[in-house]
Parts: structure tokens; C-alpha cells; sequence
């Protein structure tokens, strides 16, 4: 499927003169001639556009990654505000927590290796008269994501020791 | 440039842009290489018995909580995950062809803003 087919066929009703009260240079800077209209191309993208390709799929799901993970911070929340009712009184989250941990870990996973592979791509980082590999990069982020997980995972467990 | 169409851009930087772009790639770096720890630990293991986790017990959380550098700690973990989530809900809303951005940032990073908020509630009204 070529990119063109993605957008809506143009429509008779996107070209449309555009009113201009006699002031064709307040619009964009552009005077239009005097025998002809100025022409104006609203938007139209299809609500759906992101269904059309695996890699369009792929991108929305990499950008909605972040909801579940801030639904896991709220979830925290509930059990930070339940830690007032003392030492008696509190309960942590139940079962279900787990269920929904799994599909927040899911996504937090899948925004940590969309996230670092791009470090590749966006970070140059100057060596002598040339720049780092980007794989060497890459392979730097994911190295500091092993580490680091090991060492919030022993301090989280430490603490509940 | 007349201002109801502003498809224009303004002369000059944008430093507001700028400045939540730059927000947005350290959330999302500090999200990227923290929250699957977090996650994994608090959320899956400890709750399953696998492996202790500190917010299982009110003696260990209570204990936990209490320690400012883990209430700072954790407040810009959160902070940034919300940041991070309300910035990207934001530009995929627009992708979806709604328009208004300047409204739909305000009400995004305004739900981060209030839940950042609650948590620093939370973790500093606490003992």
C-alpha cells in the first residue's frame, strides 16, 4: 500500500475559496493573484490511519505504553493512601493487582527496548575525529537497564526483608 | 499572520516546545530504565510470595516511607512517569486527528500535574 492511500482521496469540498474580508496577506503571507482564489487544504486524516500498517500499529502501542505504567503509579497511590489506616488496618493491593502488574510490566518492558534501541539513532557521542557506533550505544543503554534493574529490584527487596 | 488560522510558526524558537521535549526524553529515559524493577518486584513477585517486597508489610513500607531520600525518590519516579504519559496521550491525541493541542496539552499535563501532586501528598503527609 503506498503512503497516498492512507490519507482520504481529496475532496471537491477540501479546495474551497477561502473568505479573506479583502486582507489575502493576514492569512499566510501570501497575496493571492487578483484573478485567482486562494485556495485552503483542510486536514483529513482518517481516524483509523493507525490500523492501516503493522508499523503505524507498533507506533501507537509504543506511544500508549506510558498509560498502563502511569495507571501502576495510581495503583501505588491507593496503597500509599491505605498505609494511613496503621498498622492494623492496612491492607496492600490483592490479587488483581497481579493481573494488571503483568500488563503494566508488558508495557514498561516494551517502552524500555523501544526506548533504548532509539539511543542509537538520536545520540552522537564524539570519539576523536569520528562518533560512538550506534550499536556500541545501544548496547551501552541496555547494559546500564540490566544493571540498574538488578539494583532497584535488591534495594525494593531489601527493604521488605 | 492572523491569529484564528496560526499555522504559521512564530519568528524564533520555540523554548517552551524545547523545554517539554527535553522533560519528555529524561521521563521517558528515567521510565525506560526504572519502572520494569518496580513493576516485577511490587507488582508481580512480591505480591505471588516469589521474592520480599517492601510495601507487603505496613512495618516494612511504614519504615520505608519514612526515609526522605526514598520519598524523593519516589516522587520523581512517579512525577516523571506521569509527565511522561501526559505528554505522549497528548501528541496521540492530536495523531488522531482531533484539534485544539494547546487545549488537550493544558488538560494532559494538568491530570500529571494533580496526580504528581497527590503523591506528594501522600508521601509527605506521611510519618
Amino acid at each position: 500500500m503506498g503512503w497516498h492511500e492512507v490519507t482520504n482521496p481529496l475532496q471537491s469540498s477540501d479546495v474551497r475559496d477561502v473568505p479573506l474580508n479583502g486582507r489575502p496577506a493576514d492569512r499566510d503571507g501570501i497575496a493571492a493573484g487578483a484573478d485567482r482564489p486562494l485556495r485552503a487544504y483542510p486536514f483529513r486524516q482518517p481516524f483509523n490511519w493507525w490500523l492501516k500498517r503493522r508499523g503505524y500499529f507498533l507506533y501507537m502501542i509504543r506511544e500508549l505504553t506510558s498509560v498502563p505504567i502511569a495507571v501502576w503509579w495510581l495503583l501505588f497511590l491507593v496503597e500509599l493512601a491505605r498505609l494511613r489506616d496503621g498498622s492494623g488496618g492496612y491492607r496492600p493491593l490483592e490479587g488483581w493487582f497481579v493481573a494488571v502488574s503483568v500488563v503494566c510490566l508488558v508495557a514498561a518492558v516494551w517502552h524500555s527496548y523501544t526506548f533504548l534501541n532509539l539511543a542509537g539513532l538520536i545520540m552522537r557521542v564524539p570519539l576523536g575525529d569520528r562518533t560512538v557506533q550506534p550499536r556500541v550505544i545501544v548496547s551501552a543503554a541496555f547494559g546500564g537497564f540490566a544493571l540498574i534493574t538488578v539494583v532497584v529490584a535488591g534495594l525494593i527487596v531489601w527493604g521488605g526483608a | 499572520m492572523s491569529a484564528k488560522h496560526g499555522y504559521a510558526p512564530r519568528p524564533g524558537p520555540n523554548r517552551l516546545q524545547g523545554l517539554l521535549w527535553a522533560l519528555f526524553a529524561n521521563a521517558a529515559v528515567v521510565a525506560a530504565l526504572i519502572m520494569p524493577a518496580h513493576i516485577l518486584v511490587q507488582g508481580v513477585l512480591g505480591p505471588l510470595g516469589v521474592l520480599p517486597s517492601f510495601d507487603r508489610h505496613y512495618a516494612t513500607f511504614a519504615a520505608a516511607i519514612g526515609n526522605p531520600l526514598v520519598k524523593i525518590y519516589l516522587l520523581l519516579i512517579m512525577g516523571a512517569c506521569f509527565y511522561l504519559c501526559g505528554h505522549r496521550v497528548r501528541y496521540v491525541i492530536h495523531e488522531l486527528g482531533v484539534h485544539g493541542k494547546l487545549r488537550v496539552g493544558l488538560v494532559m499535563y494538568g491530570l500529571a500535574g494533580i496526580a504528581t501532586v497527590a503523591g506528594a501528598y501522600l508521601l509527605f503527609t506521611l510519618p
